[in-house]
């Protein structure tokens, strides 16, 4: 008996102690706590593997790609390696080869490296405390697709980090000014990919991902009526609905079960409906005989947000789509509109209309708690969530035109994500890779 | 002697004759023949046409009064815009009159279609702005249906922010963009 007692409590505290390690464990970045600290990193030295030497200006272009890539990530500093007593403290790109002492000293949290092989590339990063390899990515034949493989390295890093992927590969949608027109364009959010959908004329606006990333649903605005047009990349084919739809289709976006929902005026007041797979009108989803537009879902379609006019200015709204029931979002101001709801349906990020022009606020709906994310001058609008529900796409007028930037649900400072020329609007994000 | 003196004299006189005649025959040609000349001329005295006179085709007359009166018309119908205060699709007073002068013109021009365009200023964000300018354009084509007009007739196209008149930042500019057009299709 006692000796079962003794090994219960050997088994407790064994048991209590692996806990402990692995609470006390890597370092992680929580981008959905309430705040977050900064976390210093250094790009080692590159190195030649097997005896080889460094090809010098590949290596220097890509260790910019990468600094250029996580310059977008906020909460990462980067530390040049001048800065550290004896300089580069490393020999080789394994963590054994490292002296991480001078690294601790300098309050640097990680570091990488990377091992080039002729056009064969090893690339590693590792926390520095603790020593432990937080990734590491072996790529062949770089050549031509170094812009790719900083791309993918870094989106592995952040997923390592962060536990949520997609930043650095999912595509935003955007409407860009041309001469006379609007059209669509995507683009991946550090600038790279930049690619036309649309060249129909006329006015094409509001892009919207369905939920697997393939289609990309949106409003075109011809000379006498909207039509909603929808885009399949595997097909690459435009198609344009129109019948039974009305004379207006605004804010279509892709909800639960990837059916369609878009405000439509079929009776004098425009409602959100939801569609069919035929494009067809289902049911009304938010009615009222006000202006009813966007509306924005979370990843399980449980929850609608949406701007409504109904209490005679517009204002910020939530629908349980199971039971219906609608409660009002924003309580200040006068104009609160283009709300955009995150995946995990927390957070609704909106458009709030002040004296020196619309800002970007945001609403956890969790707390009730409300945060002004942005601050300006010109005009902030469009707010849209990235995949991870942490970054803020936004389109401003701040340069004096619209370009679109790049903020987090933290408000840090924004980024500007270059689209080329040409006014841009309306960011919408592909955030398939997390749902 | 004498004899070559009277030859002489008679030759004289012979040459005198002979040249008399000879000048008195050139004096009868010299009358006008009994050859007509004949003038030949194909061309017609015709009389002056009678000063214009007011030939009155009254049929044509009036079709071209009335298709004139139409273009009048049909450029009221489409040059006179309706406008709307902010974030507000009703109609104002002078917007009403506006329309019942429109409404007239399409009762009596049966064949007029129009597209009623409804607009916004560039201060709102802008899906809620598509919905507002389908307000406005709607609440325009309402009122003229009420007033008599074929609602087959008219249809609505809301542009949101995207055709303002003006385009500058400031209170004149936006009162100005905040209107309904209509366009003669």
């Amino acid at each position: 008996m006692k000796r079962i007692l003794i090994f219960l409590i050997c088994c407790v505290f064994i048991v209590s102690m692996s806990i402990v390690a692995i609470a006390g464990g890597p370092l992680t970045v929580d981008i959905h706590g309430p705040g977050q600290r900064m976390v210093n990193m250094t790009l080692l030295p590159p190195k030649g593997l097997a005896g080889t030497p460094v090809p010098q200006a590949v290596a220097k272009a890509f260790e910019e790609l990468i600094a250029n890539d996580l310059s977008y990530i906020p909460f990462l500093k980067i530390v040049p390696v001048t800065e550290f007593l004896g300089g580069d403290p490393s020999k080789g790109v394994k963590g054994s080869e490292i002296d991480f002492k001078p690294l601790q000293l300098a309050r640097v949290d990680i570091c990488m490296t990377t091992g080039w092989n002729g056009q064969n590339i090893e690339v590693r990063a590792f926390e520095t405390f603790s020593g432990r390899r937080i990734v590491g990515k072996a790529y062949k034949d770089v050549g031509s697709t170094l812009p790719q493989v900083a791309d993918r390295f870094c989106s592995s890093f952040l997923e390592s980090l962060t536990g949520k992927k997609g930043f650095f590969d999912s595509p935003i949608a955007f409407v860009r000014q041309e001469k006379n027109s609007k059209e669509i364009f995507t683009v991946l959010p550090q600038g790279r990919g930049l690619k036309r959908i649309t060249s129909l004329g006329g006015y094409n606006l509001s892009p919207a991902w369905s939920l697997n990333g393939t289609k990309i649903a949106f409003t075109h605005i011809g000379k006498t009526r909207h039509e909603l047009g929808i885009y399949d990349s595997k097909t690459k084919k435009i198609t344009m609905i129109s019948k039974g739809l009305g004379q207006t289709v605004i804010s279509p976006v892709f909800g639960p079960n990837d059916r369609l929902s878009v405000a439509l005026n079929r009776n004098g007041a425009t409602n959100i409906y939801q569609l069919d797979g035929n494009y067809k009108p289902q049911r009304m989803l938010a009615r009222s005989p006000y202006i009813d537009v966007s509306p924005s879902f979370d990843n399980t379609g449980e929850k609608m947000v949406f701007t409504s006019g109904r209490a005679g200015n517009p204002h910020v709204y939530l629908m349980d789509m199971k039971s219906g029931d609608v409660r009002r979002v924003t309580l200040t101001g006068k104009y609160n509109t283009h709300p955009c709801l995150s995946p995990n349906g927390r957070y609704v990020a909106y458009t709030h209309r002040t004296s020196n022009g619309h800002r970007i606020y945001l609403h956890d709906l969790t707390t009730g708690r409300e945060k002004q994310l942005t601050f300006g001058p010109g005009n902030d609008e469009y707010p849209a969530f990235g995949p991870d529900g942490y970054f803020v796409a936004f389109s401003s007028s701040r340069s004096g035109e619209y370009k679109l930037y790049l903020s987090t649900r933290h408000g840090d400072k924004p980024r500007i994500i270059s689209t080329g020329k040409g006014q841009a609007f309306a960011p919408a994000w592909d955030t398939s890779l997390q749902w | 002697m004498k004899m070559k003196w009277y030859f002489g004299i008679m030759v004289l006189l012979a040459l005198t004759l002979i040249v008399g005649t000879g000048c008195a025959k050139k004096k009868t040609t010299s009358t006008p023949p009994d050859v007509q000349v004949e003038v030949k001329d194909d061309t017609r005295w015709t009389p002056p046409p009678p000063p214009e006179e007011p030939k009155v085709d009254e049929a044509a007359l009036a079709a071209e009064a009335e298709a004139r009166a139409k273009a009048e018309a049909v450029e009221e119908l489409s040059s006179v815009t309706i406008h709307f205060a902010f974030d507000s699709y009703e109609l104002k007073e002078e917007s009403r009159a506006v329309l019942a002068l429109k409404a007239n013109i399409m009762r009596r021009y049966e064949e007029v279609n129009v597209v009623i365009e409804g607009h916004c200023d560039e201060r709102g964000t802008e899906e809620y702005n598509l919905a507002l300018g389908e307000r406005r354009a709607r609440a325009a084509y309402e009122h003229l249906v009420i007033l008599g007009v074929t609602p087959e007739r008219m249809s609505i196209v809301s542009f949101g922010e995207e055709r303002p008149v003006d385009p500058g930042h400031n209170e004149i500019a936006w009162a100005k963009n905040r209107r309904a057009e209509f366009v003669v299709q």
